[in-house]
């Protein structure tokens, strides 16, 4: 068998598993419906513009703090937005949000773990990096940022990566750990395969369904994080919708007009219970082990 | 929701029940020291006006001073020296007498260097000190100041005990800060509490008071409380006696309170206002600056946003304050029309989004501001009128602790603060004067009539001389449009109808001041 057998048939596994993985998911009621709610809230996002009733940006301030109604289903917030409106755009936001930190996390978390598996000189290096990383918090982070280059989106991006990195280096790094021990590596050094091709095609390739899980997994708790430092000020700046942003705006209200907070609020916690029992459902369908 | 808060703060208030001898007090921000001449700051203001007096007070009418710790005073004719005759029956909380020794040393120290005094400038250009008697001080100025004894009655110039700070020395104000107040400094848990006592030899009130002294009270605990809605539960619940930090927006709340007392501060000069950064080119254009400003209904921003607590503001200084100007009142109209025309002139034209270009630039200033300020709610809801008539307002809040370096900087359009003021005077003489760039005039408004006309305010002998200056600046700032005032906030003390006597002040957001009349 050659070596460029050993390896399809190493990459192929995933891809032959893809149409089992979604029976198994739709098979699950928890995980069936999780997809649902996320598939709509996603929708939702994306055609804010089109379903959105209302401007979300146009203020009124004849009608500050109205209760839900007819005309406005969610009400209005302190300047006489449209919530409704609002919270479609601020949910298109935050899941840009989570998503952006996620990806930009995801890849740069994922490249360092990998060249920590092969490159056994680098190990040390990275993985002591990684715990710096690790000793600040993301929020604190965010404040950092946001104090020195001023709060904005820009500040909880770089939060949300820097959070995300170092978890996903080390489930990366796992991961590659364990491929690296394979035969089919230590035939493809053999043979003279370039560090490129055994990175991308061998290492890669066998690890990713590892880190697309964590970060499914971790794509609730990193919107929860941009949330928090939307809800403290250091993230998306007036007029822009962001959940986080629009629940704290709210808060000073609370006792008067209560839905100003409490609507952008519930949105959070939706997309991040969908988000969390998907990526468990996920889990649960990619891990063999789970499946024995 | 609001009655299992009420529950909570009303347990936690019956778990720390003073003493009926106690006044409990709340604010929600802590200073840094107590030393009243390093800072500018409001939180170290009101705690040094309960512990420590001026040579005069400031009666509730906010414009006129009266006698304090100097019982008279003469004015020399050319307005340059100022002998005051000092009571001779004023001890410190120590126990030592006040004497015209101590007054010198504060003026001294005040105008040192090493001081850097931000408000050192409030005490006049000061030639010589001299003390003729125990009890008599002659203040000699370089120039006429014809505020200052208004300026005297500011925490500032506070009269300190040489002893105590040169005792202290670096630790003055941290450590202990002693002072002729009717309250004495016990203990400080920076953030979380100070404690003051009752200064019994107290009996040196000013004529405002009925309550000439000591205070009624053995000792008062004033706590930090930063978060709103804390704030409002405990008082709601009777956990504190007053505050004069409840959030504007719950004003109308505590009004109807069948516990509370809600007294505004009358009269009470305080702008919310925005201000033009005039050499950025974006708003280097006097059009566009007034468009700005005519193109918001400031009526519906107090009542809807500030819930009716605060007043509307056309001019920069208040109609009621001293040295106003009647004749700027027009200056500024709500017009959307001709905002819209101002800018069209100015060559912004509207783009495909609706914001306004020029150049291939976007009219979208950079508008910095405090976090978690009336200026934020403020802020938002004009750039909800400006969007209307194609500005994009680009707002960019900051924490309290680096706003004011930021606004130091220059790479922004618009800020915006809110000013306590004293006068017509006071207000432009910090501002517009072009010694003061790059701050507090961060306009960089550099303008030899506006320096010449401030300068001839300042040294005038006569009310109407100054008056005649002080216009002539109102006049051509106003008409640059250079700021943007937009309300005038109010000022509340919020107290437990259990306790009496308590008239708010409209002293520099200090509405508590001395506190001598109140009473359970």
């Amino acid at each position: 068998m050659s070596v460029e057998a050993i390896g399809s048939a190493a990459v192929e596994a995933p891809a032959a598993g893809r149409s089992h993985v979604l029976r198994r998911l739709m098979r699950d009621k928890v995980a069936a419906t999780a997809t649902v709610v996320l598939s709509l809230i996603v929708l939702a996002a994306v055609f804010a513009p089109l379903i959105s009733p209302y401007d979300p940006y146009y203020t009124d301030l004849t009608k500050v703090m109205q209760p839900p109604s007819a005309e406005h289903w969610f009400g209005t917030d302190n300047t006489g937005r449209d919530i409704l409106s609002r919270v479609f755009y601020g949910t298109r936001n935050t899941l840009m949000l989570g998503l952006v930190g996620v990806l930009i996390g995801g890849l740069l978390g994922g490249l360092l773990g990998i060249l920590a598996a092969f490159y056994p000189r680098l190990d040390g290096w990275i993985m002591r990096l990684v715990d710096v990383m690790l000793a600040f918090p993301a929020i604190l982070i965010g404040l950092a940022v946001a104090a020195i280059f001023g709060a904005g989106l820009t500040a909880v991006v770089i939060a949300l990566v820097v959070a995300t990195v170092p978890d996903v280096a080390r489930v990366a790094r796992g991961a590659a750990v364990g491929v690296m021990s394979q035969e089919f590596m230590e035939a493809g050094r053999a043979v003279g395969v370039s560090d490129r091709t055994l990175i991308w095609r061998y290492l890669t390739l066998n690890c990713i369904s590892t880190i697309f899980v964590f970060l499914t997994l971790r794509f609730g708790q990193i919107i929860l994080i941009g949330s928090a430092l939307g809800f403290l000020g250091m993230g998306a700046q007036p007029p822009t919708a962001e959940l986080g942003m629009m629940a704290a705006q709210g808060r000073d209200f609370l006792f008067m007009a209560p839905h100003i907070a409490t609507i952008p609020s519930l949105a959070i916690f939706v997309i991040v219970l969908a988000a969390n029992l998907l990526g468990d459902a996920l889990r649960d369908v990619l891990d063999p082990r789970l499946q024995q | 929701m609001i009655k299992a808060s009420l529950s909570v703060a009303f347990a936690l208030g019956m778990a720390g029940s003073a003493s009926a001898q106690t006044l409990n007090m709340m604010k929600g921000i802590d200073a840094p020291h107590y030393d009243a001449q390093r800072t500018s700051w409001g939180p170290t203001s009101d705690i040094v006006n309960m512990i420590q007096d001026t040579l005069v007070a400031l009666d509730w009418d906010g414009r006129t001073p009266i006698p304090y710790l100097a019982k008279s005073w003469t004015v020399s004719p050319d307005g340059k020296l100022y002998t005051f005759k000092l009571r001779d029956d004023v001890t410190f909380c120590s126990g030592k007498k006040m004497t015209a020794e101590d007054v010198i040393f504060t003026f001294k120290r005040l105008k040192s260097p090493e001081i850097k005094g931000p408000f050192a400038w409030r005490a006049g250009n000061i030639k010589d000190l001299r003390a003729p008697d125990p009890y008599t001080v002659e203040y000699e100025l370089a120039e006429p100041f014809s505020e200052l004894l208004l300026q005297l009655t500011m925490f500032t110039n506070a009269i300190l005990n040489k002893d105590n700070v040169e005792a202290l020395g670096k630790d003055y104000g941290v450590k202990g800060a002693d002072g002729t107040g009717p309250w004495c400094l016990d203990s400080w848990q920076p953030r979380t509490s100070i404690t003051l006592k009752r200064h019994d030899a107290y009996r040196w009130g000013p004529s405002m008071y009925k309550n000439k002294g000591p205070v009624k009270f053995e000792k008062m605990v004033i706590r930090i409380v930063p978060e709103d809605s804390s704030r409002v539960a405990a008082m709601m619940a009777g956990q504190f006696d007053t505050t004069h930090q409840f959030p504007s927006q719950f004003i109308a709340q505590a009004k109807v309170s069948p516990m509370l007392t809600v007294t505004e501060a009358k009269p009470n000069f305080q702008l919310l206002y925005f201000g033009f950064k005039t050499t950025r080119p974006m708003v280097a254009d006097k059009r566009v600056r007034e468009a700005m400003s005519i193109a918001i209904d400031r009526a519906a921003i107090a009542k809807g946003i500030l819930l009716g607590n605060a007043d509307p503001a056309f001019t920069i200084v208040d109609p009621a304050a001293l040295d106003h100007d009647p004749k700027t009142a027009g200056i500024v109209k709500q017009d959307v029309e001709r905002a819209k025309k101002l800018l069209d002139e100015a060559g912004w034209k509207p783009g495909a989004d609706g914001i306004r270009e020029k150049d291939g630039v976007k009219l979208a200033p950079k508008v910095y501001y405090t976090a978690n300020a009336n200026s934020a709610r403020v802020a938002e809801a004009i750039q909800g009128y400006l969007r209307k008539v194609g500005v994009h307002w680009n707002l960019q809040p900051w924490d309290s602790t680096i706003a004011s370096v930021k606004m130091a900087e220059q790479d922004y359009e618009i800020w915006s603060v809110t000013v306590p003021y004293l006068s017509a005077g006071d207000l432009m003489n910090i501002y517009f004067d072009s010694a003061n760039i790059p701050t507090p005039n961060r306009m960089n408004w550099k303008d030899a009539e506006t320096d010449d006309w401030l300068k001839h305010g300042r040294a005038a002998l006569t009310p109407e001389e100054r008056a005649k200056f002080y216009a002539m600046v109102q006049q051509k700032v106003m008409n640059e449009h250079l700021w943007m005032p937009v309300l005038n906030i109010n000022m509340h003390e919020v107290t437990n109808r259990k306790l009496k006597g308590m008239r708010p002040h409209m002293i520099y957001q200090n509405t508590f001041y001395k506190g001598l009349d109140a009473s359970f």
